[in-house]
């Protein structure tokens, strides 16, 4: 059997997080989540991970400064921006990412987009 | 070895040369509290005191669209007038703050029949073939007319208007732009203009294009800052919603879904229901906030309201090390306030406190006379302390750093504050704690 994809969600809103974590399991991925930036940080040293997905606007370590520490520990691993505002489009760190998509209560467009990069 | 002067040196005034001192009260008088109005009414004023550039009236238009539009006219309007108003004006023991209220007090007087002309009277600046007055702003020159009623560029409802031979316009301008035009002359005592009148004018004319240019950059400035305040406020509205509605909607979809189970779907039924009132709190709070309206104060006992907010929070710290004391000052028993507004505004205050606390140290509230106009009712605790970077904009709505809060609390109230006919203090010591003072009006 092939392995399972594994992707990490940082999503501060512990809902959200379960969510995601039901929906992206549906779709056949292994789903690790977290509402814990700094918690992330760990997880992404400790395991690998084929994609992140990660909010910005979080307590204590927001999701640009995640990525620049993903950036700094596994260059590699694609990430997602999946956030309520569009305001950070044209911030520097959102290149880093392959996506910067607008939270939205359909999630086709963030499967769409996860199957793009992971299939 | 240094010497210190204060940046006004009224010296000038009693010994420096006639145009010194113009300069200085112009240069001064953009220190004082004064409109732009006044400001400009400043300026005629140093053109036509007696004692001042010497040119007998002045006459202020400014631009209004794209029209030249008459707003101050200063001067005597007969000859008569001028030997009085030049004789008070020259009494050893009047300052130019003494001219300025006087002409204040003449522009402001609807009888005043120079002020009646002028506000009548408007000129197109960019027709085909521009006339005077409009035809110094619009080609940014400064124009001495002479045997003004044989020059053809003068409009003749502007010579009727002035009715003098002689007299002087100078545009008032910024680098990319048109503001208006001083018009002088000397209807009364039909003193020819010199040159060196027309340099001072031309002084006189760039000053008063710089206070206005000056004015509407700062009104710009207010005018963005508004802008991005009620920018920065639609998109954390937005986040805030956001949030709660892409949870709704998934478990939502989840339940649309043939295939999920009973515990789950009860499951999201609850999530679905927390999450629609938490909506209804946000709206709740951000009608709250922007509706303070206070009808009547009526005196709230301190004692009271006290024991009420210690109960409201009670269950905060009920499995904390916080302790939460109460004082009031012998002999206080009651501030004059809104029962509601001020409960609400005390839990705010304690809630902030408790977070700032997270799980052991002290809350005291306080009620006190700061001296005999003041009351104060002080939030103190021995936190953290408010970090350097936030002092400044704690008060600021929607700078929320807690991802649940909206950033309303301290800035509702400050609202209430103001509101309520007094005003809020933060005192704060990263490391020592925070105390935030509520000042009520005593009696």
């Amino acid at each position: 059997m092939k392995k399972k994809k594994r992707i990490l969600v940082v999503e501060d809103e512990k809902n959200l997080c379960l969510l995601y974590r039901e929906e992206l399991r549906k779709e056949g991925y292994e789903v690790v989540a977290t509402t814990d930036s700094l918690r992330a940080i760990e997880l992404i040293k400790k395991r690998n991970f084929d994609l992140i997905i990660t909010d910005i606007r979080m307590p204590v370590k927001d999701g640009l400064e995640l990525i620049a520490d993903i950036m700094a520990i596994k260059r590699d691993i694609p990430v997602i921006i999946n956030t309520a505002y569009q305001s950070y489009r044209h911030d520097f760190m959102t290149w880093a990412a392959e996506a910067y998509l607008i939270k939205s209560t359909s999630l086709d467009e963030l499967k769409a987009k996860i199957k793009e990069l992971i299939g | 070895m240094i010497e210190r002067y204060h940046p006004f040196r009224h010296q000038f005034l009693q010994s420096g040369s006639k145009e010194l001192q113009i300069f200085s009260i112009l240069a001064q008088s953009f220190f004082q509290p004064f409109t732009l109005k006044d400001n400009l009414m400043v300026i005629l004023t140093a053109l036509t005191a007696g004692s001042g550039l010497g040119f007998n009236r002045a006459m202020l238009f400014l631009v209004d669209e794209d029209k030249l539009r008459g707003e101050f006219w200063l001067g005597p309007a007969s000859p008569e007038e001028a030997a009085s108003l030049w004789q008070i004006l020259s009494t050893h023991e009047i300052g130019y703050a003494e001219i300025i209220d006087y002409n204040r007090k003449l522009l402001l007087d609807e009888n005043n029949p120079l002020v009646q002309k002028i506000k009548q009277v408007s000129f197109p600046l960019h027709s085909p073939q521009p006339s005077l007055p409009a035809l110094a702003a619009s080609s940014r020159e400064i124009i001495h007319v002479r045997d003004a009623f044989n020059e053809p560029l003068v409009d003749p409802r502007f010579l009727e208007l002035i009715n003098v031979d002689e007299f002087l316009c100078i545009p008032l301008l910024s680098p990319d732009d048109i503001f208006g035009e001083i018009i002088l002359d000397n209807a009364i005592t039909r003193q020819p203009i010199k040159a060196q009148d027309i340099e001072l004018a031309s002084l006189c004319g760039l000053t008063a294009g710089n206070y206005i240019y000056v004015t509407k950059l700062q009104q710009r400035i207010v005018e963005m800052k508004k802008q991005a305040a009620l920018g920065e406020m639609a998109m954390f509205v937005t986040h805030q919603l956001r949030n709660p509605l892409v949870i709704i909607g998934g478990f939502v979809d989840q339940l649309l879904s043939p295939d999920l189970d009973e515990k789950k779907k009860m499951r999201n039924l609850r999530i679905i229901k927390d999450e629609i009132a938490r909506l209804e709190q946000i709206m709740n709070r951000l009608t709250r906030f922007f509706r303070i309206e206070i009808k009547e104060k009526v005196p709230v006992n301190l004692r009271e309201i006290f024991k009420i907010t210690v109960e409201t929070v009670k269950p905060l710290i009920k499995s904390t090390r916080i302790n939460l004391e109460t004082e009031v000052e012998p002999g206080l028993r009651h501030v004059l306030s809104d029962p509601v507004y001020l409960g609400e505004a005390l839990r705010n205050l304690v809630e902030n406190s408790l977070e700032a606390l997270k799980d052991r140290g002290l809350v005291r509230l306080r009620a006190f006379r700061e001296d005999e106009e003041w009351i104060v009712i002080s939030v103190e605790d021995n936190g953290p302390g408010i970090p350097e970077i936030l002092k400044d904009r704690i008060f600021e709505a929607f700078t929320s750093t807690k991802e649940r809060g909206l950033g309303l609390g301290l800035a509702y109230v400050k609202r209430f504050m103001e509101a309520s006919g007094g005003f809020i203090r933060v005192e704060s010591q990263e490391g020592q704690g925070t105390t935030i003072k509520l000042y009520f009006k005593a009696g």
